[in-house]
């Protein structure tokens, strides 16, 4: 990980209210490129893999005074070294991501990372079915990308990726790769109902291996249903974080067992079975 | 040149080899911020806190964002002391910066044990007495905002030092107090070796369409930039008031911020929230400092507060 001055490179709306912002990786000076933690697939731990996140400095230097986390919705690598072009997808919900938004190609950004854990490999034969709600959609298209490539070289089966939201106009649809399921709650794109209603009607045709990220409620959902078909459900969750790091025990997600599991460091991504959505929500 | 021999700080056996610390909670037990930051350039790491048994921390959620500042209700989550012993001084120990342990607990015997048990370990140069901690309803602050009883504890800890008598006895002090001198002077009566203030402030969030409160817990405790006149303010009144070294912390983001604490008396300071910011804030703060010492002809960093008009 590392904290890193750099230049945004695009920033567009993607959908009502939601926007997509890349922006330069600098390659590595090579000092610090290995903070020792290694990612779940043996790739060096500085590797942006899917799931893992970064945080922006939304604003002035010390106010707002909580960098904001966000999940690789793309990554281009670019001149070896560990450089490349970074994205993300944010929703705009208060002065740090009103600040994101106002930023145009050229301009200085503050990035920290990559951090946190990504996703696991999908069990052999097992079909890889992708959940997204609202905001989730970041990280799984990302992990969709992952998993399309790994499958057409013949490492896992096809990704499925569906994608929930209240409305068609908050689909972000030019994100979406071919083939993807939008859900609707109002039924204006797609299959109406939610994305767990999608869900529970779908026949994989192979086992499935669950990946979600999106609203307690749905993610709670997926459990019920990873669960009653003794799926792996790997979850990424969203919580407010400090440090990003591990540090400070701030962004807290309690799991089944009592405990609590650090979003930052143990996850974002946790094993959805053991996670208690009913205390997110 | 300022020889950096002048930049350090003694607190009783304790030398830190520079003014700039990171506080408490912020900094966790320094491995996780290895990648970051160039540790041995520290002054001190104040560890994140540490009770006789682990403890889960509070309900989530635990953050919440204000203007200039956060809120955090954390609830001294930690692996406990036997994990400590074992898992993060190791880490430690051996460091060129001070390791001051940040020690919590709900009763004093709890204070005692932990203390006692880290008098064994090489690798701790000190203790911060967390007697201010008010997102736990026994975890310090009770004892806090009571003079007799942070007296009675300081007094405690202090006789309890015999195969560590080196280490300081340094007590954390919480503004959630009518009265903070009457508290710092308590804990100097006590013995302690020193003070620092402040711990975070008291403070609530709603979240207006829910209805409800943002942290889980209700309240939390507020730092960062919004509270820095709150502490430059104690640090003022307290070393004032006690003749023991003060080290200064709340909202300490620049050198021009540790200066203002420094100036109002503080020997030393610590950079907590910041760090969330802009890892590398304690080493920009230390480099200000030194300049400002270069310009100003100071040999020595408790030598600022004279500067003071």
């Amino acid at each position: 990980m590392r904290r890193f001055d750099t230049i945004v490179t695009e920033n567009r709306p993607v959908a009502d209210g939601y926007r997509e912002l890349r922006f330069a990786w600098p390659p590595d000076d090579g000092r610090r490129a290995d903070d020792g933690r290694r990612a779940d697939d043996g790739r060096n731990a500085d590797d942006p893999a899917p799931g893992r996140f970064f945080t922006l400095r939304a604003g002035g230097r010390y106010d707002p005074a909580l960098r904001r986390p966000f999940a690789f919705s793309d990554w281009r690598p670019s001149g070896g070294a560990g450089g490349g072009e970074a994205a993300c997808v944010f929703q705009l919900r208060g002065r740090g991501t009103e600040h994101l938004a106002a930023l145009r190609p050229g301009d200085r950004l503050d990035a920290l990372g990559p951090l946190g854990r990504g996703f696991g490999k999908p069990p052999r034969g097992a079909r890889p079915l992708l959940i997204a709600g609202g905001i989730g959609v970041g990280p799984m298209l990302y992990l969709a990308a992952a998993l399309a490539a790994d499958a057409a070289a013949g490492l896992c089966e096809a990704p499925i990726l569906a994608v929930g939201a209240r409305t068609a106009a908050l689909v972000p649809v030019g994100l979406l790769p071919a083939g993807t399921a939008v859900c609707t709650d109002d039924g204006s794109a797609g299959f109406r109902g939610t994305v767990a209603d999608w869900l529970a009607s779908f026949d994989p045709g192979l086992p499935p291996a669950f990946y979600a990220c999106g609203p307690a409620p749905m993610m709670a959902a997926v459990a019920a249903i990873a669960t009653a078909r003794r799926a792996t459900y790997e979850a990424a969750v969203e919580q407010w974080m400090a440090c990003g790091v591990g540090a400070c025990a701030g962004c807290a997600v309690r799991l089944r067992s009592g405990d609590y599991a650090k979003a930052c460091s143990d996850g974002p991504v946790l094993d959805g079975n053991k996670v208690d959505w009913e205390a997110m929500a | 040149m300022i020889d950096d021999r002048n930049l350090g700080v003694t607190i009783r056996g304790m030398t830190m080899p520079n003014p700039v610390g990171v506080a408490s909670g912020a900094f966790g037990y320094g491995e996780e911020y290895e990648a970051l930051v160039d540790l041995d350039a520290l002054g001190a790491i104040y560890t994140k806190a540490v009770t006789p048994e682990s403890r889960p921390g509070n309900p989530a959620p635990r953050l919440a964002d204000t203007p200039a500042g956060m809120l955090n209700s954390i609830g001294l989550a930690n692996p406990g002391l036997d994990a400590f012993v074992a898992d993060k001084l190791p880490f430690l120990r051996g460091r060129r910066c001070s390791v001051v342990v940040n020690v919590a607990g709900k009763t004093e015997d709890d204070y005692l044990r932990v203390v006692e048990r880290l008098d064994e370990e090489a690798g701790v140069d000190g203790y911060e007495i967390n007697v201010s901690c008010p997102n736990v309803a026994h975890g310090g602050l009770a004892f806090g905002t009571d003079p007799a009883q942070v007296e009675r504890l300081t007094r405690r800890l202090a006789d309890a030092r015999s195969k560590a008598p080196g280490r300081p006895i340094i007590v954390k002090l919480s503004p959630n107090v009518t009265d903070i001198a009457e508290i710092a002077k308590a804990a100097e009566v006590g013995g302690a070796d020193a003070l620092s203030c402040v711990n975070t402030l008291v403070g609530m969030v709603i979240d207006v369409k829910a209805r409800r409160t943002v942290l889980a817990m209700g309240t939390g405790g507020l730092s960062g930039s919004a509270i820095r006149p709150v502490g430059v303010a104690c640090v003022y009144k307290v070393s004032r008031a006690v003749s023991v070294p003060v080290i200064g912390l709340g909202g300490i983001a620049s050198a021009d911020d540790a200066l203002q604490y420094l100036l109002a008396g503080a020997v030393a300071v610590q950079v907590g929230t910041a760090l969330f910011s802009r890892p590398e804030a304690p080493l920009e703060v230390l480099d200000g400092v030194r300049a400002f010492m270069e310009r100003e002809g100071v040999a020595r960093v408790e030598d600022i507060r004279k500067l003071l008009r």
